[in-house]
């Protein structure tokens, strides 16, 4: 993922990858990341889970304008499967 | 048996992620030190957002990715945003997209992101979101780097999208 993000980022257009293994960013350095340490093939959350999708891309999308620095990294503070890390239910 | 092996490891990664380490190949560990940097000044109530997926999401009519190549598929498929959830499906053996499969959202949060435009916390939508498949190895990784991301990148430019969030499976 970090590979073509970093190629549209030198076509001239922000970007913003959603990393669910802290060890590729690091060392492939995209621009802008937020990392959550959640299962494979759920960097979203878990299906069904509308309030829990929308805080995370949200979050994302906010990060874009957050980071001013190249290669920033930011550890979003979800827990998987504990929902009161987001004020859910 | 080559495929049934790859979803059974898939599987198995997804209950049990101490173990990726182990199972995620290395055969030479890219490493960078320059980060391409275009700065995003728009504020984000105007901005035309797209998504990009390594989740190997597809749609129905298009041809899947190529699942016996064991250097995987550096190829891409573009997702426009009127497609029904329905025609959406997901090739894609490394990762267990069982839950991916009930719902498109978690690693393609299309929905999602309408919502947050409807809602006017972004400007807009891109017409054209675009999917890979996210094993990618040997040869492929320099077809990726210099032929199909740069490819979509280019796309995305010329369409006048302002920032791109990218999801992996």
């Amino acid at each position: 993922m970090g590979l073509i993000q970093r190629e549209i980022e030198r076509q001239g257009t922000a970007t913003l990858g959603i990393s669910i293994v802290r060890r590729f960013s690091e060392e492939i350095k995209p621009p802008r990341t937020v990392f959550i340490k959640w299962p494979m093939g759920h960097p979203l959350g878990e299906p069904g889970n509308v309030r829990q999708q929308t805080t995370v891309l949200k979050k994302a999308i906010e990060s874009l304008t957050a980071i001013k620095t190249p290669g920033t990294i930011i550890d979003l503070p979800y827990r998987w499967g504990r929902r009161e890390d987001m004020g859910l239910e | 048996m080559g495929r049934f092996l790859n979803r059974f490891f898939a599987r198995l990664n997804t209950r049990f992620p101490s173990l990726f380490d182990r199972a995620v190949k290395k055969p030479e560990v890219m490493t960078f030190t320059d980060v391409p940097w275009t700065p995003f000044t728009k504020p984000l109530n105007k901005a035309r957002v797209a998504l990009v997926t390594t989740a190997g999401v597809h749609l129905l009519g298009q041809t899947p990715f190529d699942m016996l190549d064991r250097d995987g598929d550096a190829s891409y498929r573009e997702l426009p945003s009127v497609t029904p959830l329905g025609d959406y499906t997901i090739t894609h053996d490394y990762y267990d997209h069982t839950d991916a499969e009930k719902d498109i959202n978690i690693v393609f949060p299309i929905e999602r992101l309408m919502e947050l435009k409807d809602a006017g916390f972004i400007g807009s939508v891109a017409e054209v979101n675009y999917g890979f498949m996210g094993h990618i190895d040997g040869s492929h990784v320099e077809t990726l780097m210099k032929k199909t991301a740069p490819q979509v990148g280019a796309s995305l430019k010329a369409k006048g999208v302002d920032a791109v969030i990218l999801t992996p499976g």
